[in-house]
């Protein structure tokens, strides 16, 4: 069997660029950061979801805190605003939607206010003078206050109070009281009892740097002044104001004059960086259905008590789209949303030189195509771990060690374990079985009953194929291998007479489609159209049937299983998740392979939705459930009445491909295979073999280092009295510990590195 | 004189022997690589033949950290 290639260096400083458009298309499809319908209704940007999570927990002080920012006046904002948050809450399509201003209204009231700024607060060089008495002058005072410009307010009102009753003139007494006490504790200056005329104007444009006015002092001034409400400014006569319309609009206006303010105190052009300003749309996806309270709460009173205000925001279901975290082990293993973690992989190819952080989870994703289904934008996980990973591959950057087993494997399976045969009596056939490696690794008996059966049953020649499909490079990034796997079977495939391929395995189906213009059809349509074989039987107790991730997208696949299941008699459980919303078991992508926590996260959350026995159509699930313990079958053991037993260790399953094919030649073909036998017994310690099937070293290896020992003689003798030998096979040093026994040798321990270590002079 | 740069070093203790050789490893230098780069140890030799032992926890521990961290550079 051929080696593997490691890469020469770890000195590679080119990279591969990828599109760009190609990534943010794909990283915008996640609506992870898209904000709250709410929030996006609010021109002022109000954190909706986390002032009501604070006021659902009672934290008023928090909630109060996080309202100041885009209220100085909260009360008085409270008191007025048209709430077009409160139109737009998803909670209103199945019920009433939360009262988010009458919360935000008993939070003015009950939240204690917190020490912003203080006396230490830096204050801005540049001052600006206020003329006018309106609530946008109030307002913009309020903003200019919270950004630390020394500002002067010029009324024609006598003292603090009057001047914001002629600005607030709705507001209740209670409130009024509450604001005034809130005005008096703000840094601002006033100057009291000023006629706003040309006068005043020419003193305060002397004395300082921006001017503001109300939009009737402005009026009064310039009459024919422009006013330019994006800006909230007369160009002409440098001069910040405007006109608006409602509370709501009013602080908006404030706001988007505050800072055209900032950029005049810069001397910049106000109209630059800017920024998005006022509501904006939102595509977010929020998921109703824990929806709970979805009446609102009457005030008992003129408004909320506190512990009404607090069951109110409770009712608020804190939008988010978090499907494809709820749904996948992997992205909640990394615990990042697809958009985050996809920008993140992507850069992982484009670095030049070090560290590449995020290979691990680039090799994790099991490339399974869930993401693709639950998420309500189609985000597609494995079309970019996939992308990233033929990227690292092409530019000699992809790591060998997390592939190479498998990789490894794969050429086994289409070399030493490759078969293809006609049936006997046939040049060309009509059919080719090809059960795929999974099933001839792990359940023999059941591929030579399925093909024993099919030879027999299907009319013009059922050929044989045993070999790998080429999904592992597909899997792995190597778009080299994968290309001379389809190549080879092609090739085998034409010289059959290009017959009509039946799969065993969902997954070869899918590469095989993908390759060959050939018709592939799935073992299980073909049962269904022949009849169920002698022998099939159901679980006795009900069980779940688990969707292999290559049948995702193919409800007919999905179907025939559930009508094979049904015609066999057994009964199947409902699971969430099933069909194309299906987990993958954690053998797709290669992450059994690459991150085994990933992997067992995988399959546990497989195994999460019943307790009742699986039912599979991939070996490689059947497998990894069995490996948890779970009683699992694959819909092939029912049919033909086999029980594949316990599962395999990495050795027997490739035991078990040679021994498949070398029984079928003999049984089928008539041919007796050459079989290499030890010419001494090898045992195992049990603690080894578990050892082995941990650290993946294969009995074959292990074999290599000790007859490398008989040949050479060369091994170290510990204190026990043990026996260490080793050797370089491929692109690992693999060590042995054994003693001698009787005829042969028992082994230990055993374990490898991939380094290289050699004596140096000196 | 420049002092040798050695990142690990292993001392046999006398509880390790060549079965080839038949003689007791002592403490001597090696190099480990990878992927093109080069760290010089002191690790069980024989004096005789030269076989260089890397220990499981060696090649568990310290060796397969470093083969994962120049991996993914």
């Amino acid at each position: 069997m051929s080696q593997i290639q490691e890469r020469g260096s770890t000195h590679v400083y080119k990279v591969n660029k990828i599109s760009k458009e190609e990534m943010e298309s794909m990283v915008a499809r996640c609506v992870y950061e898209q904000p709250p319908f709410c929030s996006a209704a609010c021109p002022l940007k109000l954190d909706v979801r986390a002032f009501m999570k604070a006021a659902a927990d009672g934290d008023f002080k928090k909630a109060l805190q996080i309202y100041e920012k885009i209220a100085p006046f909260p009360l008085i904002l409270a008191a007025g605003c048209e709430a077009p948050c409160e139109e737009r809450c998803r909670l209103g399509e199945i019920g009433d939607a939360v009262s988010v201003r009458a919360v935000e209204d008993a939070v003015a009231r009950f939240g204690e206010q917190s020490r912003s700024g203080g006396v230490f607060r830096m204050k801005k060089r540049k001052s600006v003078a206020i003329l006018g008495t309106d609530l946008f002058t109030l307002f913009l005072a309020g903003e200019l206050e919270k950004k630390a410009y020394p500002i002067t307010v010029f009324c024609e009102q006598g003292d603090c109070e009057s001047f914001l009753r002629a600005c607030v003139p709705f507001l209740s007494d209670a409130a009024f009281a509450l604001e005034l006490k809130r005005l008096g504790g703000k840094d601002i200056q006033f100057e009291f009892d000023r006629r706003i005329d040309a006068a005043l104007y020419e003193e305060t444009k002397a004395r300082f740097d921006v001017l503001c006015t109300s939009a009737a002092a402005a009026r009064e001034l310039f009459p024919d002044a422009v006013i330019l409400p994006e800006l909230m400014f007369c160009e002409e006569q440098r001069l910040v104001c405007g006109d608006c319309e409602g509370v709501l609009d009013t602080a908006f206006g404030a706001k988007k004059a505050a800072l055209t303010v900032d950029r005049l105190a810069q001397s910049l052009d106000p109209r630059n960086m800017r920024g998005q300003e006022g509501a904006c749309e939102s595509n977010l996806y929020t998921d109703l259905s824990g929806a709970k309270e979805l009446r609102h709460i009457p005030p008992a009173g003129d408004g909320y008590t506190k512990e009404e205000a607090i069951r109110e925001a409770g009712r608020c279901i804190q939008c988010h789209c978090e499907e494809c975290l709820k749904s996948c082990a992997y992205l909640k293993h990394y615990k990042k949303h697809p958009g985050l973690l996809s920008r993140e992989i992507y850069n992982n190819t484009q670095i030049i030189m070090g560290d590449h952080p995020l290979n691990k989870a680039m090799n994790a994703c099991a490339l399974c195509g869930q993401c693709s289904v639950v998420c309500p934008n189609g985000f597609d996980m494995a079309q970019v771990c996939a992308a990233a990973r033929r990227n690292m591959v092409s530019t000699d950057k992809m790591p060998l060690a997390p592939h190479e087993f498998a990789l490894m494997d794969m050429l086994f399976s289409n070399s030493e374990a490759f078969l293809c045969r006609p049936q006997p009596g046939f040049e060309k056939c009509r059919y080719v079985f090809f059960p795929g490696c999974q099933a001839a690794a792990i359940a023999p008996a059941t591929v030579r009953a399925a093909y024993l059966d099919l030879c027999e049953r299907l009319e013009g020649g059922v050929a044989l194929l045993l070999g790998c499909c080429g999904a592992i490079a597909d899997w792995a990034g190597r778009t080299e291998m994968e290309e001379q796997t389809h190549e080879l079977l092609a090739r085998e495939l034409a010289r059959l007479g290009d017959p009509v391929v039946i799969a065993g395995c969902p997954s070869c189906a899918k590469e095989l489609k993908g390759f060959s213009p050939l018709e592939v059809r799935g073992i299980w349509d073909v049962l269904l159209e022949l009849g169920l074989p002698e022998g099939a039987h159901a679980l006795e107790r009900p069980a779940a049937l688990h969707d292999s991730c290559g049948a995702r997208g193919d409800a007919k696949t999905q179907q025939a299983i559930r009508t094979l299941a049904a015609r066999l008699g057994c009964t199947l459980e409902d699971t969430p998740y099933s069909g194309d919303r299906s987990p993958c078991c954690g053998y797709g992508g290669l992450t059994a392979y690459a991150n085994r926590e990933v992997a067992a996260e995988l399959t546990e959350k497989c195994l999460e939705r019943s307790d009742a026995p699986y039912i599979s159509y991939c070996m490689a699930c059947r497998d990894r459930f069995a490996r948890q313990g779970r009683e699992s079958r694959h819909i092939l053991e029912l049919c033909y009445g086999t029980d594949a037993g316990s599962p395999p260790d990495i050795s027997e399953k490739r035991r078990n491909r040679l021994s498949l094919k070398n029984e079928l030649l003999q049984e089928v073909w008539m041919e007796v295979p050459m079989v290499k036998k030890l010419e001494y017994s090898l045992a195992f310690t049990d603690e080894a073999r578990k050892m082995m099937d941990d650290r993946m070293i294969l009995v074959e290896d292990v074999i290599a280092v000790l007859e490398d020992f008989r040949a050479s003689g060369e091994a170290i003798e510990d204190e026990d009295a043990l026996l260490v030998a080793r050797r370089r096979v491929g692109n690992a040093t693999f060590w042995v510990k054994f003693s001698r026994a009787k005829d042969g040798f028992l082994v230990h321990r055993a374990w490898s590195h991939r380094m290289r270590v050699e004596k140096r002079e000196g | 004189m420049a002092i040798e740069k050695n990142y690990y070093t292993i001392d046999p203790q006398g509880k390790l022997k060549c079965v080839k050789c038949g003689a007791p490893l002592i403490t001597g230098k090696a190099k480990f690589m990878y992927l093109d780069n080069g760290f010089p140890v002191e690790l069980p030799v024989c004096p005789v033949c030269g076989f260089v032992y890397v220990p499981e926890e060696l090649a568990l521990g310290k060796v397969a950290s470093v083969e994962r961290a120049l991996e993914d550079k």
